[in-house]
């Protein structure tokens, strides 16, 4: 990209526009999936597995058939094409055949008039089990002799699915040269989306295909599952999704087995099938961030200097792989942290185990091994006598440096600036000193301060470099307005505001003149999953090369119009260079060139850099870019009960050129308050493999009265030369440094050293007595 | 299971003819903030239920000679913004801890009773106010203390056809320092693990009278009378009163479910009267 774009005098980006879907939803008028209805719909309930691993002896339908309003049922041999759920490997079938492998795998479908009616049906479903053994903890899974999980062709060995390793120096020598060694080993459960909307799709047939409407993050997925369940060519099926109320992760995979099994309903009763879960429906059976088992060994020179890393961790992904294999590598490469090490070694395993499949959580298995080498650093801090602020500065990644995988950053490293804008805003050394001031006074009450810092790896990266593409098509209407054709998807983040302002900043028009055409994989171009926090940067890399095309084309038109040589386009005027007093709005030269039969669209592509990884060492360029962030907390802990509250916030990020920082801010502060509801209280339980409590009033997520009072949140901003205007990610990022700027802080309070999350009342009461 | 299909809901005219609707196998519904959740999830399954919400002769807040008598169908946040709170410092600390703005707008003060469950935010303040439950029946009226009325979790002595008609609270004699404090996962929103509500009357910097309730630390509210006994001629400083503190956590009786382990229950149970003597002015 060239230079001048980072630099440029902009219009709209960096400036804070309001959300174009605000008014919609403000207003009720947005349509999530469950307010969506067709003649004939059916309603479609799933019937489950209620044993954790078993054979299935008998499947008896014949009274759920018999409900006067049922309407179809679906067994694997109704299924028309291939019975599976298409992620990354192929090893999960639709509906279970032969053994179940989770409590809540489907085994058979109901399409009834009703949703009671379905509900009744399903109820009447007998199911003979013979019970296999079941193994639910991953260091279980991995023993010699443990129950087979995993369906062989999907895993490496065992239940192990999947090994990756860094090797990067010499890690023994490593050792052998640092002054202060810590160890330790830390543990992560469960984290729920908690997305407002559950998830639902609606299946409707049309001429030879299907349409699928739903909450959704990734149509391209849908449509291609749904193309293999239904044994139709990709062309014949056409994905919409509606408004998305939140996904964070939850919405990527996940999607694609409910309209799969809405399809599967629907072509063999030709008849539009509605599937939508209530909220305990969604927590048993779809995917939450997976639990961990992370060890860290962590060496330094005296005076702070990293030399050696040694980490194993494995993750539990559950029965079949989704996502697990590329969480896993992520997870992999962020596991070292924001920090020069030379000598790196790192083993990482998913491993199946009888539960509920693990995918995708906004920070994609990065937040459990964050959680790990922030906590390392802070142990490490205490041993050397360090501010743990210092320990960062100190060996941070700058420009120039080498990551744990070896990759030479050659640009856009903004961590060194963060770390200094949150010390200066949160006033490190005269906050340290206020807590310390507090402690002494108080009996029963401390305060401590915590600090992270965190990298983070734009995009799809090396393992997956192929999803990292994105077309545009941009039309300049004949009355002057513009429509933005992509196919990510809105579900609450502000993509389509985002991209929106990259149009119009480009082609010079009004925001208001812009509109994003809604999503239909039949008409607008492949632009990837909206993931990995990439839609800001590839997606708008593909509308900024449509809108210059464009742009370029109605400034020839407008040179015709005008009979000059030089023109000029900004807030949807046109006038010739110097001229400005001859200026006719846009839509007078758009309107010419209607007329005179010029091409008024104009397509983009954009491509992430090109990235590389040697699996057998796992040295490479990782990622095109990085963003990254430092996080501050102040907790306040009471030291007779063990609860903690979050007194103040300060969180400092540089996503390179932030295109819209009301909607940056957004996302951070949203972040954080995820993050704080992991570190501190998001506990799912489970028992004998089933998840007891699966509502909110067991699951306790943060609210308002549990983020601080005092947020506060700036960017720095280290621009990218391959993003639009020099924008890099950020969605995922916030969460993936807040929970552990808490857990830091609530380790200094107590005394001890927090583990595990979550640090609820009764964990950080027994930190606070051991201490 | 959820239940399917809709329960129907009467609406009586008066408290008779709810009294007789009740008396058939109808269920009182109030805000139905428990009813509503009970019943969705199958928990409950009434034939139908008698909506006594709107009764007049449940609704009323009225000041009396010595206390005030304040109708079963009044909801927290009705209670929290009437002056007559403002003479019950207790009860509105306990009852601003209730659910959120949104449940305290439809939850009332008799269901929460009614309710009897050891979790119940408002039972605290009741019991520690000796307040008595009036109600009404085929047989008539009668009264009783919040301690006879509330048998077990879940349990009253509400006989077949009985309506709780209203709560009886006395102001306490002279004024006694008010705590109340409810622990639990987060800030709002959320259940007791363990409470505890205090009513301390001070002289000549030591306690004179003093009463205590704990909520989810036993089968119902408790009132843990030694304990109160053990703490008279006691400045409230709570380096002195660890001991009483260890005797508190000993007396409770909590189960672990889960929430919290019944050894964390116990442990703050007693803490938290440390708490309140580390919070209060000591004269
Ligand atoms: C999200 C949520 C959060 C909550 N948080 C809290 C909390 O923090 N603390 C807390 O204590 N509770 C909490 N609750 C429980 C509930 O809100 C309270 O118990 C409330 O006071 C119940 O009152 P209601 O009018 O809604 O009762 P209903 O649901 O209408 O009735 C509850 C029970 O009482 C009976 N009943 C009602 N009125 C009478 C009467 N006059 N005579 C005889 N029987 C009667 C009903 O038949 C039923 O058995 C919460 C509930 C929800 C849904």
């Amino acid at each position: 990209m060239a230079e001048e774009i980072l630099t440029a005098e902009t219009r709209l980006v960096g400036k804070e526009a309001a959300r174009l879907d605000a008014v919609a939803k403000v207003r009720g008028q947005a349509r999530y999936a469950d307010d969506l209805s067709f003649p004939g719909m059916l309603f479609v309930k799933a019937i489950r597995a209620d044993r954790p691993h078993a054979r299935i002896i008998t499947l008896d339908l014949s009274w759920a058939e018999r409900h006067p309003r049922v309407v179809c049922v679906v067994t694997p041999e109704d299924i028309p094409g291939e019975n599976v759920v298409p992620v990354i490997y192929r090893d999960m079938p639709l509906l279970a055949v032969g053994v179940v492998r989770y409590v809540g795998e489907p085994l058979a479908l109901i399409g009834a008039e009703t949703p009671e009616a379905a509900e009744e049906a399903a109820a009447l479903a007998q199911v003979t089990y013979e019970d296999l053994p079941a193994v639910l903890d991953p260091l279980e899974a991995i023993r010699e002799g443990a129950p087979q999980v995993a369906v062989p062709e999907a895993a490496e060995a065992g239940n192990i699915f999947t090994h990756m390793v860094i090797r990067k120096g010499d890690a023994e020598r490593g050792f052998a040269e640092a002054d202060v060694i810590v160890e330790g080993e830390y543990r992560t459960g469960y984290q729920e989306h908690a997305y407002l909307e559950p998830q639902g799709v609606i299946a409707v047939p049309e001429e030879g295909g299907m349409a699928i409407y739903g909450t959704l993050q990734c149509p391209f997925y849908v449509q291609n599952a749904v193309a293999a369940v239904l044994g139709l060519p990709l062309s014949k099926v056409r994905v919409v999704p509606t408004a998305t109320g939140g996904g964070f992760g939850g919405k990527e995979d996940v999607p694609s087995q409910l309209a799969a099994m809405a399809a599967v309903v629907a072509a063999k009763s030709g008849r539009p099938a509605k599937l939508v879960y209530d909220r305990a429906e969604d927590i048993i059976s779809t995917s939450k961030r997976h639990p961990g088992v992370i060890r860290y060994r962590t060496g330094t020179k005296r005076d702070g200097t990293l030399v050696a890393v040694e980490i194993e961790f494995y993750y539990n992904a559950g029965a079949y792989q989704t996502l697990s294999s590329a969480v896993l590598w992520r997870a992999l490469v962020h596991a070292p942290g924001p920090y020069r090490i030379p000598h790196v070694k790192v083993d990482a395993y998913s491993v199946a185990t009888n539960t509920v499949p693990c995918g995708a959580f906004r920070g994609f298995g990065s937040p459990q091994v964050i959680f790990a080498h922030e906590s390392q650093m802070d142990e490490l801090a205490g041993r050397l006598g360090m501010d743990p602020l210092e320990l960062r500065r100190k060996n941070a990644l700058r420009e120039g440096d080498e990551t744990a995988t070896g990759q030479v950053l050659t640009e856009s490293v903004g961590l060194p600036q963060a770390i200094e804008r949150a010390a200066e805003l949160c006033g490190w050394k005269g906050l340290r000193r206020e807590v310390d001031e507090f402690n002494r006074q108080k009996k029963f009450r401390r305060r401590g301060v915590g600090i992270s810092t965190v990298m983070y790896g734009v995009g799809m990266g090396a393992k997956a470099p192929l999803l990292d593409k994105a077309g545009a098509y941009l039309k300049l209407e004949a009355d002057g307005s513009v429509t933005v054709a992509v196919g990510n998807t809105e579900m609450g983040q502000g993509a389509t505001t985002v991209l929106a302002q990259i149009a119009a900043e480009t082609l010079g028009v009004k925001l208001s003149d812009v509109q994003l055409a809604p999503v239909d994989t039949s008409r607008v171009p492949d632009s990837g999953p909206t993931v990995a926090s990439r839609t800001t940067t590839v997606a708008g890399a593909a509308v900024l090369d449509a809108a210059r095309k464009l742009r370029a084309r109605v400034e020839a038109a407008a040179r015709g119009f005008f009979g000059v040589d030089e023109v000029e386009i900004s807030d949807s005027q046109v006038w010739p260079s110097g001229e400005p007093g001859k200026a006719v709005p846009l839509s007078e030269v758009a309107h010419w060139m209607w007329v005179h039969n010029w091409d008024l669209g104009a397509t983009g592509w954009a491509e992430g850099a090109p990235v590389d990884w040697d699996p057998d060492t796992g040295l490479g360029k990782a990622y095109f870019v990085y963003a990254y962030a430092c996080h501050i907390a102040e907790v306040e802990v009471d030291l007779l009960t063990g609860e903690v509250h979050v007194r103040r916030f300060w969180a400092v990020h540089d996503s390179g050129r932030i295109v819209n920082p009301a909607l940056a801010r957004g996302q951070v502060a949203g972040g954080i308050a995820q993050g704080i509801g992991y570190a501190l209280m998001e506990e799912l339980k489970s028992e004998g493999g089933r998840i007891v409590a699966p509502s909110f009033t067991a699951y306790h997520i943060p609210t308002s009265m549990d983020v601080p009072a005092e947020f506060v949140i700036e960017f720095v901003e280290a621009p990218y030369s391959g993003g639009p205007y020099g924008a890099k990610g950020l969605g995922e990022v916030p969460l993936m440094a807040a929970h552990a700027a808490v857990a830091n802080a609530v380790s200094q309070a107590t005394g001890g050293r927090l583990r595990e999350y979550p640090a609820l009342p009764e964990r950080v009461l027994e930190l606070v007595e051991g201490a | 299971m959820r239940k399917s299909g809709p329960v129907e809901i009467v609406r009586p005219k008066d408290l008779r003819e709810a009294s007789s609707l009740v008396r058939e196998g109808g269920m009182p519904l109030a805000g139905g903030t428990d009813v509503f959740v009970r019943v969705r999830k199958g928990l409950w399954d009434p034939p139908f239920l008698v909506y006594i919400g709107e009764l007049p002769q449940l609704r009323g807040i009225e000041p009396r000679e010595g206390g005030v008598e304040v109708g079963a169908a009044v909801t927290h946040a009705e209670l929290l913004r009437s002056p007559l709170a403002a003479q019950l410092p207790v009860l509105r600390l306990a009852l601003s801890t209730i659910g959120a703005p949104a449940i305290r707008e439809m939850g009332t003060i008799g269901g929460n009773v009614a309710n009897a469950s050891p979790a119940g935010d408002s039972l605290i303040p009741l019991y520690l106010l000796e307040a008595r439950v009036n109600l009404v029946g085929p047989e008539g009226e009668r009264s009783l203390p919040m301690e006879d009325f509330i048998l077990g979790p879940g349990k009253t002595a509400l006989r077949p056809g009985e309506i709780i008609r209203s709560l009886w609270i006395p102001f306490p004699e002279g004024k006694p320092l008010p705590y109340f404090r409810k622990v639990g996962r987060r800030r709002a929103l959320v259940i007791a693990v363990a409470s505890l509500g205090a009513l301390f009357w001070l002289r000549d910097g030591v306690v004179e009278k003093a009463r205590l309730a704990l909520g989810s630390v036993a089968p119902t509210v408790l009132r843990p009378r030694e304990v109160e006994k053990a703490l008279l001629g006691k400045p409230l400083d709570p380096g002195l009163l660890r001991p009483i503190a260890d005797e508190l956590s000993r007396l409770v009786n909590p189960i672990s479910d889960i929430r919290a382990t019944a050894a964390y229950r116990r442990r703050v149970a007693g803490n938290l009267l440390l708490d309140a003597a580390a919070r209060l002015p000591r004269a």
